[in-house]
């Protein structure tokens, strides 16, 4: 059993939590995730880590309520035991000497990209953030952002305070600057349907463009298939060869986001959730 | 390998030859489309006892034999006759820690059975259906016999995956006195038994009440932990143990490489199977683990994973089930009675055609897939006839639902994060007869090795390596490290 040690609501919704789980914590790099289970019932689901202790032997993650896996989670507090909490999974996030790094985040990856920046900075990158977030309301985890970024944009849509921008246009203007002022790779860990756009936006400029992919996932350790998808023209299994790709490469976009949609209308979607197709804002 | 000779067995007087092999109960074609409940229902005391005079005890023991862990099948058998259970269970045990698994899945046609001197009549005596019979009267009549274990050496060995491999070389190294610690990825330990063979074929109790079996005799289950992430190979041998044995099984899905192979509704046999099985999706939502089916499915195969697959298409609902294979019904991999029984559930056969495509409904959920008719050519050199596409033979087939069954291949996440491990070009790790890999101190079995064989090989696997491992621990050595450069040649070992 792994116990939970601390519990955050960050915003409407927006949850963190803080997991005993002192194996995952010793090897834990940023980009990784976890994959855990709540009780005997339970499905299996899988969540980036977003900070993790090796000392403490404790992990984060960053959860958005959208069905019934993550509401349960919601409830829960300091001293309940989760069933299960394997990980860490996946390859963990490329982190070199790039120069000037541009990421993009929404939902849960605003918490979620942060030890990859902070790997990249470590690196000696120049850092651009842009956020995307539905209104001020629901934008959280701002305070590490901040200080991280060399330069943080606020994409809250119209609603947000004096801030008209979508995270689209803010994109578009630092590409109107590029190459004077040059963007040597974009990151993005946000919506699906953003991700496709924002690899369609750079390909132009051939702009090394990782993306991270979350496709449905069972198993998380390259047994199940579940989470395949066709990177380069070859299957790739997000699990094990991602969740990190280069957007460039991914084909088939329309039918990732179909099978990430499977079982959202009995879940997602029935609770008037507004997604177009996927969990995250 | 030990050759119990201790127990004689009752008179093998002249005996009359019996060929009515005592048929198994089993839950109607009708009710069982409907529930996950075990199929075969088990003989009754009254029934077991039958069966079991049936056996003429042959001196030769050819059953035994056939078996690959060697299980001393007539004394069971004899003990039986004796009406004496718990003396059958014992026999058992002695041999195989997994008696309710082996009882219902291994492919007894091909091993004890055919070997029986009875099979030239027809008719072999029913051994597994024996052997689970004498398994599920100790699981609820008895209290389970314990084996004599011996006393502690002060080694310390790692298991690599809790299946059927894992857990006999987990529990015979435990049984002869070593610390055994078995880590496994998933949040239940039993492997394929868990994730992959259905309810209705081996209940999930019954493999939970072997594997705490096997925790009572000492060892330590580590779920959660999957080597080669949290721990490496290297870091297990460097730090707390003497030996490691990998038997992490060969999980990685097979696909057809057509196109429209990643649709929506198109899954591997092995997620279908977890989610029904592992997850119990058939009880969604009270487990919340969902499985989304149309109602015109196809599984793509022909062998136990394949049928498995199919029937639990049925029992989830769907309203016509396609089992599509290249070859026809007398190729097929499965277990004949496997087959029978997908049959009488309605499953409906195409033999000689194969996918070449799938169609999406637009939407990219697959609606349709376009087939080849095959034929079968004259056997090559392997004796086995090849099917080969009918040129032209295209057609289509509508289905909403597809399950792609076509055997896996081993996981490459030990092998690629232990770079001195040598692998075959197929994954699968290279080891000499007695189980050693080109490591030193690891050995390895079971599917990892084989690529895909049955769980009573994998156990087979299991038992002589857990011989050689023992051997190896009891030297005295225990110091000695030997270096295990990746060009040491297994056999030199
Ligand atoms: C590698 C990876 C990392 C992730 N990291 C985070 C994170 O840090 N924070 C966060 O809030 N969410 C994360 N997710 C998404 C998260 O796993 C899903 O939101 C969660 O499974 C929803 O569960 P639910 O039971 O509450 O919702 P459900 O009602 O089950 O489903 C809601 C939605 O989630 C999708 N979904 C369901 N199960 C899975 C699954 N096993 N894998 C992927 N999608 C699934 C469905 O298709 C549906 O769109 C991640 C997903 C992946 C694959
Ligand atoms: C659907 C299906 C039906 C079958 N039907 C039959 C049948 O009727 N009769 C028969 O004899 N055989 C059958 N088989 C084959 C049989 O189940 C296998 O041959 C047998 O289970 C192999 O045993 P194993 O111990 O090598 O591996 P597995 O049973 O595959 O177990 C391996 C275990 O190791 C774990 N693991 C993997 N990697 C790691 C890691 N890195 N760290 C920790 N743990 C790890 C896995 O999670 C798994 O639990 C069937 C197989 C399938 C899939
Ligand atoms: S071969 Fe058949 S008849 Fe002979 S001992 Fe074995 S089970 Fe009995
Ligand atoms: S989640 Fe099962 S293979 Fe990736």
């Amino acid at each position: 059993m792994y116990s939970i040690v601390e519990h955050e609501v960050l915003a409407p919704r927006v949850h963190r939590l803080r997991v005993q789980a002192p194996v995952v914590a010793e090897k834990a790099k940023p980009g990784q995730f976890v994959i855990l289970i709540i009780d005997e019932k339970g499905e299996r689901v899988p969540f980036t880590i977003s900070d993790w202790d090796s000392e403490a032997g404790t992990v984060d993650f960053v959860f958005i309520e959208v069905g019934k896996t993550t509401q349960q989670l919601a409830t829960m507090q300091p001293g309940d035991q989760l069933l299960s909490f394997i990980g860490p999974l996946g390859r963990p996030a490329e982190v070199g000497q790039f120069g000037h790094v541009v990421s993009v985040l929404s939902g849960y990856g605003i918490a979620a990209m942060v030890p990859i920046l902070k790997a990249l900075k470590d690196n000696g990158n120049t850092l651009t953030t842009i956020v995307q977030a539905p209104d001020q309301d629901r934008l959280f985890g701002q305070k590490p952002l901040e200080e991280l970024s060399d330069t943080l944009i606020l994409a809250l849509g119209t609603q947000g305070d004096g801030m008209m921008e979508s995270t689209t246009v803010a994109m578009r203007k630092l590409l109107n600057q590029h190459p004077k002022r040059r963007i040597d790779r974009v990151i993005a860990m946000c919506s699906l349907c953003l991700m496709r756009v924002l690899s369609e936006m750079t390909r132009p400029y051939a702009i090394k463009t990782m993306v991270h992919l979350t496709p449905v996932m069972v198993d998380g350790t390259g047994m199940c298939g579940a989470c395949r998808l066709s990177v380069g023209r070859t299957n790739r299994f997000a699990c094990v060869h991602g969740p990190e790709f280069d957007g460039h490469e991914v084909d088939g976009w329309e039918v990732l986001m179909a099978r990430r949609c499977t079982y959202a209308d009995e879940s997602i979607l029935q609770q008037g959730f507004q997604c177009r197709g996927c969990s995250q804002w | 390998m030990t050759e119990e000779k201790g127990t004689k067995s009752a008179p093998a007087k002249k005996q009359k030859i019996n060929l009515n092999r005592v048929e198994m109960p089993k839950q109607s074609e009708h009710e069982r489309r409907h529930n996950f409940d075990e199929v075969a229902l088990g003989y009754t005391w009254e029934l077991a006892k039958e069966e079991a005079s049936r056996c003429i005890q042959c001196k030769k023991r050819p059953c035994q034999q056939g078996c690959p862990v060697n299980i001393d099948i007539p004394d069971f058998i004899a003990a039986l006759q004796r009406e004496d259970v718990e003396e059958a269970a014992r026999i058992l045990k002695r041999k195989t820690s997994l008696p309710g698994v082996c009882g219902r899945v291994c492919p007894q046609e091909l091993q004890c059975e055919n070997a029986c001197t009875l099979n030239k009549k027809g008719a072999p005596v029913a051994i597994g259906r024996l052997e689970r019979f004498i398994a599920d009267w100790e699981r609820t009549q008895g209290a389970p016999t314990m084996p004599e274990m011996a006393p502690s050496t002060g080694k310390k060995v790692a298991v690599v995956g809790s299946g059927p491999s894992g857990l006999t070389v987990a529990s015979d190294l435990a049984i002869l006195g070593h610390q055994v610690v078995l880590f496994e990825a998933l949040h239940v330990a039993g492997g394929v038994l868990m994730y992959g063979i259905p309810q209705f074929r081996l209940p999930k109790e019954i493999v939970q009440r072997e594997v705490q079996y096997v925790q009572s005799l000492g060892v330590d289950l580590r779920l959660n932990t999957v080597i080669g992430i949290n721990y490496s190979l290297d870091e297990l041998l460097r730090t707390d143990y003497d030996a490691v044995y990998l038997a992490p099984g060969a999980g990685l899905p097979k696909f057809l490489g057509v196109p429209g192979e990643n649709l929506n509704m198109v899954y591997s046999a092995n997620e279908f199977l977890t989610r029904t099985n592992l997850m119990k999706a058939y009880r969604y939502p009270e487990y919340a683990t969902p499985i989304k089916m149309g109602k015109k499915v196809a599984v793509i195969g022909g062998g136990n994973v394949a049928m498995d697959a199919a029937r639990c298409a049925v029992r989830l609902g769907a309203q016509e089930v396609y089992v599509i294979y290249r070859r026809t019904r007398a190729e097929m991999p499965a277990r004949l009675e496997e087959v029978e029984n997908a049959e009488e559930e309605g499953i409906e056969f195409h033999f000689l055609c194969n996918p070449t495509a799938f169609l999406s409904d637009g939407r990219n959920n697959v609606a349709a897939m376009e087939l080849i008719r095959m034929k079968l050519t004259e056997p090559d050199e392997s004796g086995r006839r090849r099917p080969v596409p009918i040129p032209g033979s295209e057609y289509i087939l509508d289905v909403d639902t597809v399950v792609v069954s076509l055997g896996t291949s081993p996981n490459p996440l030990i092998p690629s994060t232990t770079p001195d491990l040598n692998v075959t070009r197929w994954g699968t790790v290279v080891t000499d007869e007695r189980g050693r890999t080109s490591k030193a101190r690891v050995w390895a079995g079971g599917d990892i090795v084989s690529g895909g064989a049955t769980v009573i090989s994998a156990m087979g696997e299991g038992r002589i390596a857990a011989a050689s491992m023992h051997e190896f621990l009891s030297n005295g050595q225990k110091k000695i490290i030997p270096p295990s450069p990746a060009t040491d040649d297994p056999k030199t070992l």
